[in-house]
């Protein structure tokens, strides 16, 4: 269900004064006499109602972009300005020069690119057919496997990052991109089985069964047939264990030490600490960070609640 | 980390939810699943007969199975083991790169859990954990399910809003955390200036110990709004219209359309989704790694961080420690998510139920 | 699609492999043709890193055998990663060690031992406190780059207009409150770090530790007593603190003209300068408590890692040797107004006339000692978590103190 869908959705939904958003507390009080306006058509809102409504969205979308927003401001004033209360205080561009010519920050970009492209691929690749196979078979082991999943979801960073840190010692993956990619798909692997799994759900069954009514085998069918139904959950899986790897702090902090090997997560921290406070690079930094990952997300976001109806409402 | 990787879970769990069909398709095939492993003379044999019925799903998740093994079994298997031995900086193995010292550590036994059990340091960051856990969880959904449902009708420039309220999640955590930090500076940070501007005094937002844990909360409910609005604006639009039309038919308030339509319709999803983010935020590392740093006074500590710190910020660094750690923090979630799912069941619903 | 997945896993593997040479690449060591790159692990601010970088770069002139890899990471997570690196052989060859980081990296076998080696040159030259602090164990372990101090930072101006000498003392701060009206306060206490509330417990003529008969002392008299003389600054308004971002808010304090002084150090006078001008910056000795005048002795060394192979690790110890020869350093001293480590140093034109030198150089040799023991910087986090909670009402100073020590017990199972 894609935005265009849901502007389309029947008149129900927009239903009464205070509709089913009843609770809704910015629009509670601007609703205004529920008594008076009981008696109103469907579909139609009292003028207070949209009043609150329009307030309580303007409030949100308020807070929700503050805070991006400064950070955007503040990129461009020099450091003495970084505070300032000013929307704009000698304008210029030169934390951003900074950032790109006398930091690692490419470097951190490049890297945070790498391990987590590679992360995504290795990931879906791995576990596609494992979705494929908890969708449509019932075979021993599959309870424990399902559970194993799930539960490896739950881990905390905390339960492995310790023998992580040992055993990637021993074998000398610190401080290099192949440890941190595979220790991201620690993560990646049993999200990505599990999500596609419910991917697979969605697929009917019959596409299965025509397949084998040709004579194709189990591998066959998967791959010819189910496999390229599924390239849109293939592509919103891709992508959240795009965005979770590339927003990783924890392993990143305590696996990767020389400047030049982190990502961006841990040079991010390398501007404002406890003894240097360059808040005026930071927020050029971030905004480098967070505008291409706005963007992507932007571009995914319309097949993101496709995906995720398609998995959480049953047909 | 998870905040990000949000709505795919909710379409794994959702996932889960829907009755799969493939299973009942094959389940003649499988006749009694049991694992063949039963001693005896006919072991042998269902492990041949199970090998020619089942091999290729076996071959479909052999990667996975092989992967988490190698990445996760074994380190856990090895954390695990770390929690018996007294491992710390000065005792583990050590490449100091043309010299490598061997590790030295001894089984201690149950010492450690001993340790952290009777200390009151855990039960304190545990308490702090929980309020931490449970107040952004509820705060998230009930905002989350508000805007969903303002968004959910005819209201003039709904895609504007919707992109402007889903955008704290389009930006990576760790980058909205240093925003929200400068938002938050006691002396000079905007909030304290539009505090005073109107009148009011300045808040130590991050200094002192409660408002710090507000502040934190706050940030992390900003970052989790986004992705419960999405959810629950899928379960809204999941609701038949026709159900609302009936009940206004029959006259029932608002209020009541509320409770008897819109809540029972959202709640198979809100059961994955609370779940999930309860889960997200009992582990959410980065929000308080960089927001206060586990400050003022370790009051933001939760039980993540701690365990972190104990094992690569504070000296000298306590592997086993923070390997014990990490492992009553699983026990825990584990505990969390097998109460959770019989109390769904016991409520009769099995759809929420794995 | 059977192609399209072919083609995936294609390019994974080759992302993969570029993976595995890229990091070939990061690794520290020799090359195939024989030349050496030197990691230099450099902790200075933003203002320092400039002069430092340029110094160490110039070391492969003239080499052809040796190329530099200058590498500035932040002092905060400094001792951190370099623990994180060191066991795992990915530690810089050399790294620039805080003083009280020395023993501790030694006592794990980071560091490589130096005596009788190249990186020692003339080492009668050092001053006795500063490689006082390279020693562990009997052994040296590292090379003096910089000594420091602490020291009041005033400002001039905002002295002259409210009337007031330069205080001596802490009663001199809190007796001139009154004539500093029309700032937030007269004085700025940093109450984020550790190493600033040293000056308070030597004032006293109390300490964190006695480490010759191995028993905790914070929580004697002199160091209640210190902590109360911080409650006392705050109480009376003669001071205002943070617990958080405590630089910055210093730093910015001080620029603004909010508070007239501050306490610092050397690495911070080009900044202050630049935020109130050179002309308008004093600096005196830390004000004193009610027994002594005391500051701690801070600084920086260079150590090199213990896990080189041949070839590197004479490569390492000839750019120690560069590094802190008298040349490079008095080079420093004149870019930065850092202290030097060697006495001949001091006796050059140059760095004798340097205002800053002339100031510090007699209040280095009066500072205060630190237990140079490899617990020396696990100290200083329960002293700022507990000196937290009572800068934020929570504490007493005697519940302070007596915190603080339970940890250090806990921590060194001392007296």
């Amino acid at each position: 269900m894609t935005v265009a869908t849901q502007s389309t959705v029947p008149a129900a939904q927009t239903a009464g004064p205070t509709g089913p958003a009843a609770p809704a507390v910015a629009a509670g009080p601007a609703g205004g006499g529920p008594g008076g306006t009981r008696q109103r058509r469907r579909g139609e809102r009292g003028p207070l109602a949209s009043f609150g409504l329009h307030l309580g969205l303007l409030a949100g979308a308020f807070i929700a972009l503050f805070p991006p927003f400064w950070l955007l401001v503040t990129s461009f004033k020099p450091r003495s300005e970084s505070f300032s209360l000013s929307l704009t205080a000698d304008f210029s561009f030169d934390n951003y020069q900074y950032v790109i010519n006398e930091t690692a920050f490419l470097t951190w970009f490049g890297n945070s690119l790498l391990i987590v492209v590679v992360t995504t691929f290795l990931a879906v690749f791995i576990s596609s057919t494992t979705g494929y196979a908890l969708s449509r078979f019932k075979f021993p082991g599959m309870r424990s496997l399902m559970w194993t999943l799930l539960i490896t979801q739950m881990f905390p960073m905390a339960v492995l990052i310790v023998p992580l840190y040992n055993l990637m010692s021993r074998y000398g993956l610190l401080n290099q991109p192949v440890g941190l990619i595979v220790t991201y798909l620690t993560i990646a692997v049993p999200f990505c089985a599990w999500m596609m799994k419910g991917f697979f759900d969605t697929i009917p069954v019959s596409i299965d069964e025509s397949g084998r009514v040709d004579g194709l085998s189990p591998f066959g069918t998967y791959w010819r047939l189910v496999l390229p139904l599924a390239k849109p959950g293939i592509a919103v899986t891709a992508f959240y264990s795009f965005v979770t790897a590339w927003a990783e702090v924890a392993y990143a902090t305590a696996f990767l030490t020389g400047e030049q090997n982190l990502t961006l997560a841990g040079g991010l921290q390398t501007f404002v600490n406890q003894h240097t406070q360059d808040w005026h690079h930071m927020t050029a930094a971030a905004v480098l960070i967070a505008v291409p990952a706005a963007l992507v997300f932007g571009y995914a976001q319309r097949h993101l609640q496709a995906g995720l109806t398609a998995g959480a409402t049953k047909s | 980390m998870a905040d990000a990787s949000g709505p795919p879970a909710v379409a794994a769990g959702g996932g889960t939810t829907a009755p799969a069909a493939g299973p009942a398709a094959d389940r003649k095939e499988t006749g009694p699943a049991g694992p063949g492993g039963r001693p005896g003379p006919g072991a042998l044999t269902r492990l041949r007969r199970g090998l020619a019925t089942h091999w290729y799903a076996w071959v479909m998740v052999a990667p996975v199975v092989a992967v988490i093994g190698v990445i996760v079994g074994w380190p856990l298997v090895r954390g695990l083991y770390l929690t018996f031995t007294d491992a710390d900086e000065s005792n583990v193995e050590r490449r100091i790169g043309v010299n490598t010292i061997d590790a030295s550590y001894e089984f201690v036994g149950l010492q450690n859990y001993v340790d952290v059990l009777t200390g009151g340091h855990f039960w304190d960051k545990l308490v702090w954990t929980v309020v931490w856990t449970v107040s952004c969880v509820v705060i998230t959904f009930v905002i989350g399910l508000t805007l969903a449902n303002m968004l959910n009708r005819k209201v003039r420039g709904r895609s504007l809003y919707r992109i402007a309220l889903i955008l704290p999640w389009a930006i990576p955590a760790f980058v909205s955390v240093f925003a929200w930090r400068m938002l938050y500076n006691e002396r000079s940070g905007i909030l304290n200036a539009a505090l005073e501007g109107g009148g009011l005094s300045a808040m130590s937002w991050l200094t002192d110990p409660f408002w710090a844990k507000v502040s934190v909360i706050a940030v992390n409910v900003w970052l989790g709004v986004p992705f419960m609005l999405i959810a629950m604006l899928g379960a809204l639009q999941s609701i038949p219209a026709e159900q609302y039309e009936a009940a206004e038919m029959d006259g029932a308030t608002a209020w009541q359309r509320f409770w008897n339509i819109t809540l029972p319709g959202v709640r198979s999803v809100s059961a994955t989704v609370v779940l999930l983010s309860s889960i997200w935020t009992f582990n959410m590392f980065p929000v308080i790694f960089l927001l206060t740093g586990g400050g003022p006074v370790g009051s933001t500590d939760i039980l993540v961080t701690e365990a972190f710190k104990l094992a690569f910020q504070r000296s000298p660094r306590d592997f086993a420690g923070s390997a014990t750690w990490g492992v009553l923090i699983l026990i825990l979630l584990i505990l969390f998510a097998l109460v959770y799912r019989r109390a769904l069941r016991q409520q009769g619903d099995k759809e929420g139920a794995w | 699609m059977r192609r399209s997945i072919g083609t995936t896993a294609a390019i994974a593997a080759l992302a993969l492999t570029a993976t595995a040479c890229g990091s070939d690449g990061d690794d520290a060591g020799s090359g195939g043709d024989g030349t050496v790159t030197v990691t230099y692990w450099d902790t200075s601010n933003e203002t320092e890193a400039k002069v430092f970088r340029a110094v160490a770069e110039e070391f492969a002139e003239g080499r052809d055998d040796v190329e530099v890899d200058y590498v500035n990471i932040g002092w905060d997570g400094a001792q951190d990663r370099f623990k994180n690196a060191a066991p795992t052989g990915e530690a810089p060859h050399v790294m620039r060690t805080e003083v009280a980081w020395v023993s501790d990296f030694a006592s794990l076998d980071y560091l490589a031992p130096l005596d009788g080696t190249p990186a020692v040159e003339n080492q009668d030259d050092y001053l006795e406190q500063a490689w006082a602090s390279t020693q562990y164990d009997g052994t040296t372990y590292a090379v003096p780059q910089v000594i420091d101090t602490l020291a009041l930072f005033y400002n001039k101006q905002l002295l002259d207009e409210a009337g007031v000498d330069v205080p001596e003392s802490l009663t001199d701060i809190q007796d001139s409150v009154d004539a500093f009206e029309e700032l937030e306060a007269p004085f700025y206490l940093r109450g984020d770090d550790a190493y600033w509330f040293l000056p308070y417990l030597y004032g006293e003529g109390g300490d964190l530790v006695d480490a010759d008969s191995e028993t905790v002392t914070v929580d004697d008299a002199a160091g209640v007593a210190a902590f109360q003389a911080v409650q006392d600054l705050l109480d009376s308004g003669a001071a205002i603190t943070d617990t958080t971002d405590g630089w910055e808010s210093m730093m910015s304090s001080f620029g603004n003209g909010d508070v007239a002084m501050m306490i610092n150090g050397p690495w911070a006078i080009n900044d202050a300068r630049d935020a109130i001008g050179a002309e308008n910056l004093g600096v005196a000795p830390v004000p004193a408590g009610s027994a002594a005048q005391g500051s701690p002795q801070g600084g920086w060394n260079y150590g090199v890692y213990a896990g080189l192979g041949e070839a590197d690790m004479s490569a390492a110890q000839e750019f120690v040797a560069y590094m802190s020869s008298a040349e490079v350093q008095q080079r420093i001293t004149e870019e930065l107004s850092l202290l030097p480590t060697r006495s001949s140093v001091y006796e050059a034109e140059s760095v004798a006339a340097n205002e800053m030198v002339e100031f510090f150089a007699p209040a280095v040799e009066v500072a205060h000692e630190r237990a140079w023991i490899p617990q020396a910087n696990s100290l200083f986090d329960p002293l700022k978590e507990e000196a937290e909670a009572m800068l934020l009402g929570r504490a007493t100073p005697e519940e302070t103190t007596a915190a603080i020590a339970d940890r250090y017990r806990e921590l060194l199972d001392w007296q």
